[in-house]
């Protein structure tokens, strides 16, 4: 791929840095498809990155996460902030293909200059889905928005990877009983520094909450300040409460965002590492991959065997 | 087919499969979305019922390569105002194909105002995809910083 | 999936069997198993063994006797032909006025109000594009358009198929002008078509959508409403068609439409509403596929279901309460934009498929309305089609004419089973409400779609026109679009601004505030409070918007 000169870069990166749409959305599809200018611009943006404000929302499909979102960015425009949202679904294994559609409903800030949505889809992304989404976070902030918003469905380990990279977690689910809330139990509910009850005005909602509350005093002391919040997304009920209990989270844990600053270095080192692996695989050892395909196709060799040979291979190289 | 693993540094294809104005009916463009999320792209699917500044806000975020618009009930008269919408917001670079009921007088309107192709009822899922594979080829490129 | 109910025969007990099948084999040119679009796997021929004419009293009985398999009413269409309920939905409501009246002179004493999509979609025709506005219906957004609609027409005299989702704002602007002249709400008779929310959440067609919940609520309140004080007004019609146009095979059509009907009687007895009373008013709404004998069934399987879940689940008992009173509609989805007027035969094909179901009105597509709005020499022909079957063919002679069908009684048979095991699927999800909100019907649907569409791309699914049989047609300009005159169009928005400033302000904003109480307030009527918002002057937009505010919006769950 041709990469455009070095001024047009820094003239992109000054409008990325101004706050101009178009440059933050290339940008993040520059970072998405690892072309060789995301790097400069990443680089370079490094400076104004850690004004934003990271909240991530996460929670099964189904218990309302988008619209509670949506619901969730009127009040912050009400009081007048700007709110940029990564929304990240998942991708088909086989096709690779995704279809981004369990997002922030457009209807309504659709024509807000005060909001910018964009979906990422989990596909394979150099260096983890997690990297990615924390270049893209950095672009966001980079670009001046107030607040960012990571969507997730929170299904599985890199769902719980994503929303580490918040400032502030909400894991949300819908009013159930017993089996129906256990999905949240395993591991995500670590992660939450506040848990909401969407779907307030539903059978059980109250029951819920008490539920959550004891599975949290079942925990370590810093879980005991996780509040747990009913709301109703549809209408808007407390969801300014969310909002407020959110900032106060974000109040109490200043050091949070250094641990965020460390995470996404940590995922950006891991990124870079990954990128140069595979530049180094296929320019280097193109031939020895193809070779080692062929052998683990007719059963010579199996698949960790090959990774064997070829860390051996970039050892020595 | 729009290579998946993004290792070769191209970006999958990505589609924006939407609705404007009043109608709902959504049959088509989800048997659409579905294939064209089989053939390797990345479809932003929306609810029905877009604004057209909606629409041309998401094409812009979303750094859409396509956008396809289905109209089965006379929503496809709002069309040309969408062309000039993502005009004025410099996204003359999109192109832009229309599937639905589309008669055939005002398919020439459309075609006038800019839309890359109309697909009728009967159209095959292979046409479109192809179609829009074409389209994002050629009208495409992610390091175009513009 | 496919079923076997039947038993194949031993050779001795049917004399031949064994030849034919030899021979049928021998014949056979593609061994290919068939089945119809619901997955029931079709065999070559079907003989008594396939069906126990001993059950006859238990599966079939009598028309208008339980099961109901043979038809709801004793006389069928000896007695009362099925009704010609063609749409109608013109421009302004002068217009729609003028062609009602003529259709009244014609004497027509069962009319439909089809209102333009804005309204559907819950806006007053000043909060739209103006190009959309009255494309596809009438434009009654007031009190004022609603008398015009019916003026000089004796509201009290006719029987008015409304499509009108919740909140109802038709129906209550209707009552509005009732009340406005003296006429009591009793003479006011009809249907309020589209009043299924269910139904618009499973296919995101163009409906007006409050949040799931609150649109629990407001049908119920309707239906409550209705139930007091107009009683002879058809609160609900549960619709199929919704779903089978988004892709249901007419198995899960039927599965989801008897689920959404259970829903609504368990939410009305849970309001404490009389089943004896609002049960004889549930009307349903099917979309009638080309897949003739199969909707056949569908029809027949779905009566005699019905009346059955009536009286296992809600212990009711009356004949009454436990018909299955349904109006179909040739489904638009098989037309093709071909050669558009092959879609004369397909309609043709549907409409007998739905009155060998035993259907009680009956609305035939227009060849053209896969090209646009339908034209009105169009819209002629489809009514002659009806007609033809009526009056023409001899098939309304005989009530239920292919009962004994070896074929027809197993295929109702394999149908009620298939379609009872879907209900089940969604009892074990906890019900049509969860299913719905959960995305599983979608789900369901959307495979099912997907599927046909490969059929019809591979060819399995043979379409004349489109992978057979195509000609070479000239692109020739098939007709003058029929296209509302915007000077009309922007009379009428003149005149919805000219009403909204001469309200007494006061009066709507405190109406408007009483609305919003209501729906604020678990034991008021919400329907109750529309018809009193939209009597002071309340638009149908603005009662919209402040139950939308209220109550919130429903927003479409995406399933892809």
């Amino acid at each position: 791929m041709n990469r455009p000169p070095a001024t047009r870069i820094e003239e992109f990166i000054g409008r990325l840095r101004g706050g101009e749409r178009f440059a933050l959305a290339r940008a993040i599809t520059l970072v998405e498809t690892g072309a060789a200018t995301a790097v400069t611009v990443l680089n370079a943006i490094q400076s104004g990155v850690g004004n934003a404000r990271v909240i991530g929302f996460t929670g099964a499909p189904g218990v309302g996460k988008s619209t509670l979102i949506n619901a969730y960015i009127r009040v912050l425009r009400q009081r007048g902030q700007t709110v940029a949202v990564a929304a990240v679904d998942p991708s088909s294994p086989i096709s690779g293909g995704a279809i981004l559609g369990d997002r922030v409903r457009m209807g309504e800030h659709g024509g807000d200059d005060g909001v910018f949505i964009r979906s990422i889809s989990s596909r394979g992304h150099l260096g983890g889905l997690s990297a990615t989404t924390a270049q893209v976070v950095d672009l966001m902030d980079a670009a001046g928005w107030d607040r960012v918003v990571i969507e997730t469905v929170g299904t599985g380990q890199s769902e719980v990877e994503i929303a580490r990279l918040a400032d502030v977690s909400v894991v949300v689910c819908a009013p159930g009983f017993g089996d129906d809330i256990q999905a949240i139990k395993a591991g995500i509910l670590e992660i939450a520094d506040v848990l909401v009850v969407n779907k307030a005005d539903q059978a059980f909602a109250e029951q819920t909450c008490q539920q959550l509350k004891s599975m949290l005093g079942l925990r370590t002391a810093a879980c005991d300040a996780v509040p747990v919040l009913a709301t109703v997304a549809t209408t808007g009920q407390d969801v300014d409460r969310l909002a407020s209990a959110i900032d106060a989270r974000y109040r109490e844990h200043p050091s949070d965002h250094h641990t965020r600053e460390t995470r996404r270095t940590r995922a950006l080192i891991v990124h870079a590492v990954c990128r140069e692996m595979h530049r180094r695989l296929a320019d280097e050892h193109g031939d020895k991959l193809d070779d080692l395909c062929v052998r683990v196709s007719c059963g010579e060799l199996n698949v960790d065997d090959a990774v064997g040979v070829l860390l051996a291979a970039l050892d020595r190289s | 087919m729009a290579e998946a693993t993004g290792s070769d540094h191209r970006s999958p294809i990505r589609v924006l499969v939407t609705k404007i104005g009043l109608d709902g009916h959504d049959r088509g463009s989800l048997v659409v979305a579905a294939h064209l999320r089989d053939a390797g792209m990345e479809v932003v699917y929306t609810p029905p019922w877009q604004e057209i500044s909606a629409v041309v806000k998401l094409a812009l975020e979303e750094d859409i390569h396509v956008i396809g618009l289905s109209c089965l009930a006379t929503d496809h008269l709002l069309v040309p105002k969408l062309m000039d919408a993502l005009r004025e917001a410099g996204l003359k670079h999109v192109p832009v194909v229309v599937g639905g009921i589309v008669p055939d007088e005002d398919e020439a309107i459309l075609l006038a105002a800019g839309v890359r192709r109309v697909f009728h009822p009967g159209a095959s899922l292979q046409a479109i995809t192809d179609t829009i594979t074409g389209l994002a080829e050629t009208a495409f490129s992610a390091d175009d910083l513009r | 999936m496919t079923q076997k109910t039947a038993i194949e025969p031993p050779a001795s007990s049917q004399p031949g069997y064994d030849l034919w099948r030899r021979d049928y084999e021998r014949q056979l040119a593609d061994p290919r198993p068939v089945t119809n679009r619901s997955g029931i796997e079709i065999k070559p021929l079907y003989i008594p063994a396939d069906w126990d004419s001993q059950r006859y009293a238990a599966d079939l009985g009598f028309p208008g006797q339980p099961p109901m398999t043979r038809g709801i009413y004793p006389s069928m269409y000896r007695g009362r032909i099925w009704s010609q309920r063609q749409l109608v939905g013109l421009g302004t409501p002068e217009h729609y006025n003028r062609r009602l009246r003529r259709l009244i002179d014609a004497g027509v004493t069962a009319i439909s109000l089809i209102p333009c999509n804005s309204v559907y979609r819950g806006y007053d025709i000043d909060e739209v594009d103006p190009l959309l506005v009255g494309t596809c219906g009438t434009t009654v957004n007031t009190i004022e358009d609603m008398e015009s609609c019916f003026d000089n027409i004796d509201i009290g005299r006719i029987s008015t198929a409304m499509n009108d989702p919740l909140p109802f704002t038709l129906l209550a602007l209707l009552l509005g002008v009732a009340r406005r002249r003296g006429i009591a709400w009793r003479y006011i008779t009809g249907t309020s078509n589209q009043s299924d929310y269910i139904s618009h959440f499973v296919a995101n067609h163009m409906f007006v959508r409050l949040a799931l919940p609150g649109a629990r609520r407001v049908l119920v309140d309707h239906i409550a409403f209705c139930t007091e004080q107009v009683p002879n007004w058809n609160p609900l019609s549960v619709v199929g068609q919704h779903m089978q146009q988004a892709g249901a095979t007419p198995a899960q059509a039927m599965a989801f439409t008897l689920c959404t009907a259970i829903l609504y009687v368990e939410d009305c007895l849970n309001r404490n509403l009389d089943p004896e009373q609002f049960l004889p008013r549930f009307t349903f709404f099917f979309d009638i596929s080309i897949s003739f004998f199969e909707e056949i069934a569908k029809f027949r399987a779905g009566r005699r279901l019905w009346q059955k879940i009536v009286r296992e689940r809600f212990g009711v008992n009356s004949s009454r309460a436990r018909r299955f009173k349904f109006h179909a509609q040739t489904s638009g989805v098989d037309l093709t934009r071909q050669q558009p007027l092959n879609n004369i035969a397909r309609v043709t094909a549907q409409a007998m498929a739905g009155i060998f179901g035993g259907l009680q009105s009956l609305h035939t597509d227009a060849y053209d309305e896969v090209l646009s709005t339908p034209t009105e020499s169009a819209a002629q022909i489809a009514v002659a089609t009806q007609n033809i079957l009526r009056g023409e063919a001899h098939l309304t002679d005989v009530i239920d004419p292919l009962a004994g069908s070896y074929y027809v009684e197993t295929l109702t048979n394999q149908m009620e089973e298939h379609i009872e095991s879907i209900i089940g699927q969604i009892d074990d999800a906890g019900g049509m409400f969860k299913a719905v909100e959960q995305g599983l019907v979608q789900r369901m649907i959307n495979e099912s779609s997907r599927e046909f569409q490969r059929r019809v791309e591979n060819a399995e699914q043979l379409v004349v026109g489109v992978n057979a049989y195509q000609v070479e047609e000239e692109q020739a300009v098939r007709r003058p679009l029929e296209r509302p005159d915007p000077e009309c169009i922007g009379a009428q928005v003149n005149r919805l601004s000219r009403f909204k400033a001469g309200r007494d302000q006061n009066q709507v904003g405190k109406a408007l505030d009483r609305l919003a109480a209501a729906a604020n307030r678990p034991d008021a009527n919400v329907f109750a409070a529309v018809v009193d918002a939209v009597i002071d002057g309340v638009t149908h937009g603005e009662a919209v918007a402040c139950l939308r505010r209220e109550l919130g919006f429903g927003e479409p769950l995406i399933v892809a």
